[in-house]
């Protein structure tokens, strides 16, 4: 694709002054006579270029800077140093016609209106963004359906589910069917079928109406249901850009099976390190760390020679495969 | 006893480590109170232009109860607005189970656990105040007329708590009224001024049916030497009958809840 | 770009809102006219049966109730909810739309103004009703002028208050700031007491300065105490002046506030 990208930042920076605290009445007094400052740098060169229709998922632990880069692109913040382009436009000079483009879903704070149903936030919408009638019915009627909401509507928003409310929030902004969603860890604190059903609908919307989806999220399986390509930022650099199956083969080599162990408490330790490096021992919990390709062996192995009761097997935290990641030098790289 | 004190007292040094992290919320407090006090004395000297008494009170005894009216605002600023005036939001929210299973008297709990310290110079200023102004009236207080002002203040402030509770345990059956405390707040105004001042419904209102009348009036009464010493007993008796009152509302409420959560 | 059509679900979503939290509106009601009822109660207690500077029980009457249903129609809350808006992380997603958040700040105060006043003005008719002494004779032509003004200092209120709670970009003691400001407004804007009873000193300065346009003044033109063609034309002049100072303030308040949200985030 040779075309401009719909999506374009170039060694995009951004820096915090901090207000510096010590724990303890002590260091409270201390602040309270002498404040301190520092800077934090949330967002350290960060270069990509994202191009029409494509999901990509920026991943990190808390505080990584993910949301910092999101609220960049959405013109929220601007850089301290380094430029953004977003749909031909610089998102913090933007005005209403950028905002007309995109769509900006805040995991932890939403916009529909508390105390009513959700549907009066849609026509709410409806207004604000002067969509006709037709185009507002055919598109409400599309994403209900498409998310699965159809017996919700009358209920005020804060008797919904979490999961609910995640689906309303989606519907309410995306009505005018921007080309550009910009989604802040949309799946945080859902269940396991909410979390499915969001996934599916971003893929399908973005089949149908060919927008670009960026999304931040510290799960591993979000990145994996959804993206195709992977943004790793940690501590505000941008470890690796690029294919998420190749990041996954290079780094997340290992798998952790978490076991719950049944009967008396017989099995030891080191009956435990037969099967792979014991991670964690605490009667009757323990974890296991094996190879990626030897997990479904393994705990085929596991649960023929000794009394489990429970058994999963998950990645390794998110923290873990950074961790690694840094370890082994990625930085910045392209797909 | 000790069981409670003692979370209490953890919960308090949590409290004051919090509040000293901001910086200027004691300079903050101070100023309001100031201006607050600054503003009801300008009011006062307001009113004062036209007329020398307000019923039968002189200026400078109004400001000896006005003093009385600011030592109790910072009691309730303190202890009952952060303590026991959340409870409408915990009721909505379910929080209160949280503090119901403590193995502790929710009542005693909940009215005490969260102080904000800063007020206690609202206490301090109020006082103060009312110092000066009784100075100023050139009226030296009697041993006994102190004694009576003690117990009258004791007793006004109980009045007060016992006010707060009523109101607060209504919040169980009104869930959606969030505001409950403003009601305190509006009815509370009414105490700025002697009960005589008001006409005589008005007076009957707030001596024995909302008993605004023995928070400032009758504590400012004993210290000007306007009351006989021996009254602030009533004011004693009338504290205990709102506790004993205020705490069967809250028991009642109380019950209700326990009944229909879950 | 249908305007019209904004607003109306703008104040639509705010009418429903509030009918929603009706309980806790008609508490902050009680609580809005605690204030005017008491200090009519002492200026009654003070006037007896004859005049304080002019005015005469009757007359108390009848300003009290105007600051009542005046103060309903002109008093602007957006101090509070921009204060917590910035604090709260609220602003983010009214940020990202393509609707100036104050728009949304108007439609709430004309929905909430449009309740509350609605409940002043029936209680003052039965009340009216029940004592002589509260009647108004409204002409159409002094209603038709108190309307304007009123619309005037409604107009200046909200922008005082939205550039209030602007401040909470800077600090955290925006709302100490707003309650100055009602702390001084309690004397200069007439809360109290009709201006004429001040010291003529604060009398001038709350006509010079932007606090008589506030309350005082419609009051005033609602109960036929401003004289002569001139007094009312300086009133309005004044409103004027002081509705475009805060206007201004207001617009540099959010672009300087904005510019620095963008670089501290919310």
């Amino acid at each position: 694709m040779a075309e401009t990208p719909l999506v374009a930042a170039e060694r995009l920076s951004k820096t915090f002054q901090v207000k510096v605290r010590d724990p303890g009445i002590g260091g409270a007094v201390r602040a309270l006579l002498r404040p301190r400052y520092r800077q934090v740098h949330a967002v350290r060169d960060v270069t990509f270029r994202i191009g029409p229709g494509e999901i990509v998922a920026f991943l990190g632990p808390n505080g990584a800077g993910k949301t910092t880069t999101l609220k960049m692109l959405a013109g929220l913040l601007y850089p301290t140093s380094g430029r953004v382009h977003v749909a031909g436009f610089d998102p913090w000079n933007g005005g209403p016609a950028f905002k007309r483009r995109i769509a900006l879903v805040l995991g932890n704070r939403q916009q529909l209106v508390w105390d009513l149903p959700p549907e009066e936030t849609y026509q709410l919408n409806r207004a604000i963004y002067d969509l006709t009638d037709a185009d507002y019915r055919s598109r409400l009627e599309e994403l209900v359906i498409l998310l699965g909401l159809g017996e919700v509507r009358d209920k005020p928003v804060r008797q919904l589910s979490l999961g609910e409310r995640m689906k309303c929030e989606l519907v309410a902004s995306l009505l005018h069917q921007p080309p550009l969603l910009f989604l802040d860890e949309p799946t945080l604190g859902l269940d396991v079928t909410a979390q499915e059903a969001i996934r599916r609908f971003l893929i399908e919307y973005r089949d149908r109406h060919g927008a670009t989806v960026l999304l931040t999220s510290h799960y591993m399986q979000d990145v994996t249901a959804l993206a195709s390509r992977v943004l790793m930022i940690n501590q505000g650099r941008l470890l690796y850009d690029g294919a998420l199956d190749v990041l996954v083969a290079r780094i997340a080599r290992v798998k952790r099976i978490e076991l719950v162990l049944g009967g008396a408490d017989g099995v030891t330790k080191d009956a435990l390190a037969a099967f792979g490096e014991v991670k964690s021992f605490h009667f009757p919990n323990a974890v296991l760390e094996v190879r990626r390709e030897d997990a479904p062996a393994t705990s085929a192995r596991l649960l023929a020679a000794l009394p489990i009761a429970d058994l999963s097997i998950e990645d390794p935290p998110i923290e873990e495969v950074i961790r690694q990641a840094f370890a082994q030098g990625f930085e910045g790289a392209d797909a | 006893m000790r069981q409670v004190l003692r979370l209490l007292a953890a919960f308090w040094r949590i409290n004051v480590a919090e509040e000293l992290q901001y910086r200027a919320n004691f300079v903050a407090s101070v100023l309001g109170t100031l201006f607050y006090m600054a503003t009801a004395l300008l009011t006062l000297a307001l009113f004062f232009r036209h007329t020398s008494q307000l019923g039968g009170w002189d200026y400078w005894e109004i400001v000896v109860l006005l003093g009385v009216f600011n030592t109790l605002t910072g009691v309730i600023e303190a202890v009952l607005r952060p303590g026991i005036g959340s409870l409408v939001g915990e009721v909505r929210s379910g929080e209160l189970d949280l503090v119901l299973v403590k193995p502790v008297d929710p009542q005693g709990f909940v009215s005490f656990r969260r102080l904000d310290i800063w007020r206690f110079t609202d206490i301090v200023l109020g006082l103060a105040l009312a110092g000066y102004a009784l100075h100023r009236t050139g009226r030296a207080p009697s041993w006994d007329q102190l004694v009576a002002f003690g117990l009258a203040l004791a007793a006004a402030a109980v009045v007060v708590y016992a006010i707060w509770v009523l109101l607060m345990s209504l919040a169980f059956w009104f869930v959606s009224v969030e505001n409950i405390a403003v009601l305190f707040d509006a009815l509370f105004e009414g105490a700025r001024y002697p009960v005589s001042a008001y006409p005589g419904a008005l007076r009957f209102l707030f001596v024995y049916l909302i008993p605004i009348a023995w928070t400032t009036t009758v504590p400012a009464s004993a210290l000007t030497g306007r009351l006989r010493p021996a009254l602030a007993l009533v004011a004693a008796l009338v504290a205990a009958l709102m506790f004993l009152l205020a705490r069967l509302a809250w028991r009642v409420a109380l019950r209700r809840y326990a009944g229909a959560s879950g | 770009m249908s305007w019209a059509r904004r607003y109306s679900a703008l104040i639509r979503t705010a009418w429903l809102v509030d009918l929603q939290y009706r309980a806790s509106i008609v508490l902050w009601l009680l609580w809005g006219v605690t204030e005017p009822a008491i200090a009519l109660g002492i200026w009654w207690a003070i006037a007896g049966s004859g005049t304080v500077g002019g005015y005469a029980r009757a007359d108390f009457a009848r300003y009290f109730f105007g600051v009542m249903l005046i103060n309903q129609l002109t008093i602007a809350w957006d101090s509070w909810y921009l204060d917590r808006w910035i604090r709260e992380g609220e602003l983010n997603f009214r940020l990202a739309r393509p609707l100036h958040p104050a728009h949304e700040a108007v439609a709430d105060n004309i929905a909430y103004k449009a309740r509350t006043a609605s409940v002043i003005l029936i209680v003052w008719l039965v009340a009216a009703v029940l004592w002589p002494v509260v009647r108004l004779p409204a002409t159409p032509g002094r209603l038709a002028l108190t309307a304007v003004a009123v619309v005037l200092a409604a107009g200046m209120r909200f922008f005082i208050s939205f550039t209030t709670g602007l401040l909470a970009f800077w600090t955290t003691r925006a709302t100490a700031i707003m309650e100055l400001h009602a702390g001084v407004s309690l004397f200069l804007a007439g809360r109290i007491a009709p201006l004429a009873l001040l010291p003529p000193a604060m009398a001038s300065v709350a006509g010079v300065l932007w606090f008589r346009s506030m309350l005082a003044f419609p009051v005033d033109l609602l109960t036929g105490s401003v004289h002569g063609v001139d007094a009312v034309l300086r009133g309005f002049g004044t409103q004027l002046v002081w509705l475009a100072f805060w206007a201004a303030a207001c617009r540099v308040a959010w672009t300087r506030g904005l510019r620095r949200y963008g670089a501290v985030g919310g």
